[in-house]
């Protein structure tokens, strides 16, 4: 089916029996059998076919979002679509394609396309009707897949339109529905692959299979630098099911007819790998180097000075807080299938970067871009991964040397030590009190490492908009402080790290979120009031090139607070209230009211989370409550359960017993609130969820042991009672 | 290599592999029933669950030579139309985000729902807390099971 993805574009339109509108580039085009056979050859398009089935492009990669459904609701909306009609296919990169799913931009990005497309096709649609039945268009109407005419009481489907309508002119700016009119957007919707899911028919990266395809495993250096000393490549051979043993620059592959014999013979290869050198990265060196950077002045993301008449500082207090490497830990490993041809390559990836993909494999094997065909399958959780491409490059080169159409798999231990990680940063904030013990200074210095999942561009300006983007939470600050100073120093880090779920955002809404309580301690206020005390004055306010409205992220904070019954942060002993907030890049606010019980041994459990989201017009409210819940869990792990160490040039972690996640058992009461929006679009939510949790329930736990949290994940150790008298 | 006799969703199937070979893979690249996941490989995930006489068991923790002659059912026997009170349930309460551990988790839930029709709260918590969703979806999987649970036994006489 995706193979032919082209031929059925072209067969539809040159049939005759289709309309068919491509969308790319914010730009609508309409195939006509002429464009079809030259140029007409679009990521995004939308086909209504004569059978009344619509089948619509996806050019977002799903990976647990609910992208298919939430774009495919967008366009049945303005298409006046019969939902249960609608089919969708997997866009493929192409030169000028940007299918890149990341940041959270999916729902901003595509909102205006998908209802220009939509209404286009409407508008064609109504006018071949009108045209058939010689009535003003203006009389009839479309409902449900079908064109009416209500003063007659006639009606046409889709399906007997399609012919007439690909040859009306097409409307480049068709009229929009108002959002008083939605009847899909807006709704609670079931996901469109759902009964997939649930009957194990989904496919997945790991579930491609292809003619003569043979499966590889891939033994790789555990260090930078690190070299083979022995290997017992004939006991590799002698495994059931291997065809050889392949050494390459990456590592040394198995590759045998059964995803067992690869792992087998992996296995059976024994490699011993050279001791790595002593100054092999190691965690703890990293830290000191963080803390030491910390301390610099560093690249100054944003400067407010004081206005005058401003009262000298006359007090200031700091805090350095400590932020943890991290792996994905998607429950589907790494893997892909790759067939390398003579001069041409076939992929099959569950992959964030299509486009990267394509890119790097070309550049691997020598050839085009344009001659590497990707296949973009579901993703079994990306969380930022996917974004690098490392195992379909891997993939490509073992397929090559193999002269087959291989799968790679990645063993669990692969994925925990050989990701991308989360970077580790370290955060130096203090502010300063004038006289009157009023806050009149902000300062936030973000210690951390710029992303090495592919090459930065030396000549690539490195201005404040630059450093600003590696630091979001940090330089976004929404606080009305009269004095801040936000500011980014760069430390080398040689291991791999690239995006992870809110890329940048985590560890410095952590660090601020969490410091801000401290300040409001220091006031003696409420932590919740001396938020929104500070979030008064100017409704929107300009940082870099975000826009934070503040009005917007007091009402998140507002709701929690009464949802909640908040009545401060103490609850009693060993239980504790804490509040954290964020304005994901001045597009999704989020605030969470987050109690915690702390046990006799010091054990934490996350008991309830009251959540309030603003992340613009909802499309599909149960994604914004899937997304908010899952977010939550992936706050909880981080703030309680796993992190990632290194020594010797190697992550210390291999599976899930020592990189724990949240279970059912660690998973709170969760309470969503969806707050009316003023936006009149929607903006994403696999991210925004994820920054304000880990600090809310780091200041929970202050509240209920009064112990400043500082670093992740929160170990409070023993409790002093446990201690013996003589210690 | 051994001839390996199993039955899987009621069909008998005999395949070589090599005694060590888990069961997870004879399913996933033998019969290519791909709805049974690996996770981890050692049995810490609950992505690769299946069910024998109605128990959850681990695929990937089953060896070859211990399949023969055992009857199990994956996720694709478990109804030919998503109709089992499991499945049902999980669409009801919009369970899945990437859906990966998903099958695992229905299968877990309906050996958890075999052994206990009427399981507490605690239980399901006991019992799921050994599978794996990094998506995030255990309430939502919490809820799934009460209402399967329910729907299960007012369906009995």
């Amino acid at each position: 089916m995706i193979t032919s993805r082209r031929a059925f574009l072209k067969t539809a339109v040159l049939s005759g029996a289709s309309l068919v509108i491509g969308f790319d580039g914010g730009r609508l085009r309409q195939a006509t059998a002429a464009s079809v056979a030259g140029s007409f050859q679009p990521n995004g398009w939308v086909c209504i076919n004569s059978d009344g089935s619509v089948v619509l492009t996806i050019g977002k990669c799903e990976m647990g979002q609910g992208v298919r459904t939430s774009l495919a609701m967008i366009l049945a909306e303005e298409l006046e679509a019969n939902w249960t009609r609608i089919k969708l296919l997997q866009a493929k990169p192409s030169a000028d394609s940007d299918l890149g799913t990341g940041g959270s931009d999916s729902m901003a990005s595509s909102w205006k396309p998908l209802r220009q497309a939509g209404a286009a096709a409407r508008e064609m649609l109504i006018t071949a009707a009108a045209t058939r039945w010689k009535v003003d268009r203006g009389s009839c109407k479309a409902v449900d897949g079908a064109v009416e005419h209500s003063a007659s009481g006639r009606r046409l489907e889709y399906g007997s339109l399609v012919a007439d309508a690909a040859k009306v002119q097409l409307a480049e700016n068709p009229p929009l529905k108002n959002a008083t009119d939605f009847k899909i957007i807006g709704h609670h919707t079931a996901r469109i692959d759902g009964p997939e899911i649930v009957g194990g028919k989904a496919s997945y990266g790991i579930d491609v299979k292809v003619p003569g395809m043979l499966y590889a495993s891939l033994e790789r250096p555990p260090f930078s630098g690190a070299k083979v000393k022995t290997l017992q490549e004939d006991k590799a051979r002698e495994v059931s099911g291997v065809k050889s043993v392949i050494k390459l620059p990456r590592g040394i592959a198995v590759v045998a007819n059964s995803t067992w014999g690869a792992i087998k013979g992996r296995t059976a290869l024994a490699v011993e790998w050279s001791e790595p050198p002593n100054d092999a990265f190691d965690s703890d060196a990293h830290w000191k180097k963080l803390e030491t950077a910390s301390r610099e002045t560093g690249f100054v993301t944003r400067k407010q000075e004081p206005p005058p008449g401003t009262d000298a500082i006359t007090k200031t207090i700091e805090a350095i807080y400590y932020y943890p490497f991290y792996a994905h830990a998607p429950v589907e490993t790494m893997n892909c299938v790759a067939d390398v041809r003579e001069k041409r390559c076939t992929i099959w990836a569950p992959t964030q970067a299509p486009e990267r993909l394509q890119k790097q494999v070309a550049q691997l094997l020598g050839i085009a871009p344009a001659d590497v065909d990707v296949n973009i399958t579901l993703i079994g959780g990306g969380f930022g991964r996917r974004l690098g491409v490392d195992y379909a490059v891997e993939a490509a080169d073992i397929s090559r040397a193999a002269k087959a159409p291989i799968q790679l798999l990645w063993s669990r231990a692969d994925d925990m030590k050989q990701g991308h990680f989360q970077a580790a940063s370290v955060h130096y904030l203090s502010a300063g009190f004038d006289a009157k013990g009023a806050p009149v200074a902000w300062k936030h210095t973000k210690a951390g490492s710029f992303h090495n999942i592919s090459p930065l561009d030396p000549k690539e300006m490195r201005d404040a908009a630059w450093y600003q983007d590696w630091s979001w939470g940090c330089y976004d600050v929404p606080y009305a402080f009269p004095a801040i100073q936000t500011a980014y120093v760069a430390v080398d880090l040689p291991i791999k790290h690239g995006p992870w779920r809110s890329v940048f955002a985590p560890s410095s809404v952590f660090a601020r979120e969490c410091f801000i309580d401290e300040v409001a301690q220091g006031q003696g206020a409420d932590p919740l009031a001396f938020r929104l005390e500070m979030l008064k004055g100017a409704d929107v306010i300009k940082a870099g090139s975000t826009t934070v409205d503040r009005k917007r992220l007091r009402r998140v904070l507002e709701t929690v607070r009464d949802k909640s019954g908040w009545n401060g942060a103490s609850i009693s002993q060993g239980r504790g209230r804490g509040i954290a907030c964020n304005a994901y890049f001045g597009r999704t606010y989020i605030a969470y009211v987050v109690d915690v019980s702390v046990d006799h041994e010091n054990n934490i459990h996350v008991e309830r989370v009251v959540g309030a989201v603003d992340c613009g017009l909802v499309v599909n409210p149960v994604g914004v409550e899937q997304q908010m819940e899952g977010g939550i869990i992936w706050g909880v792990s981080s703030a309680l359960k796993g992190k990632i160490t290194f020594h010797g040039g190697t992550a210390q972690q291999s599976s899930f017993a020592d990189f724990a996640v949240a279970r059912m058992r660690d998973t709170p009461a969760m309470e969503i609130h969806i707050v009316d929006s003023d936006a009149p679009q929607p903006f994403g939510m696999g991210e925004p969820p994820v920054p304000p949790i880990v600090p809310a329930i780091a200041n929970a736990v202050f509240a209920a042991t009064g112990t400043r949290i500082r670093r992740l994940p929160i170990h409070l150790g023993q409790p002093k009672s446990a201690l013996s008298p003589n210690e | 290599m051994s001839k390996i006799d199993f039955t899987v969703n009621a069909a008998r199937h005999v395949v070589e592999a090599d005694d060590d070979t888990p069961l997870l893979w004879l399913i996933r690249d033998n019969l290519a029933l791909t709805g049974t996941k690996f996770g981890c490989g050692v049995g810490v995930c609950g992505a690769c669950t299946v069910l024998e006489n109605g128990k959850a068991v681990r695929a990937c923790q089953i060896p070859a030579s211990e399949a023969s002659s055992r009857s199990f059912v994956t996720i694709e026997g478990l109804s030919p139309d998503v109709s089992h009170p499991c499945q049902r349930a999980w669409l009801q309460e919009e369970v899945a985000q990437c859906g990966y551990c998903q099958a695992g988790m229905i299968m877990t839930a309906c050996g958890l729902l075999h052994e206990n029709p009427d399981p507490s709260d605690e239980v399901i918590e006991k019992v799921m807390s050994d599978s794996v969703c990094r998506c995030g979806t255990y309430s939502r999987i919490r809820k799934a099971i009460r209402r399967a649970a329910n729907e299960m036994r007012t369906k009995k006489p």
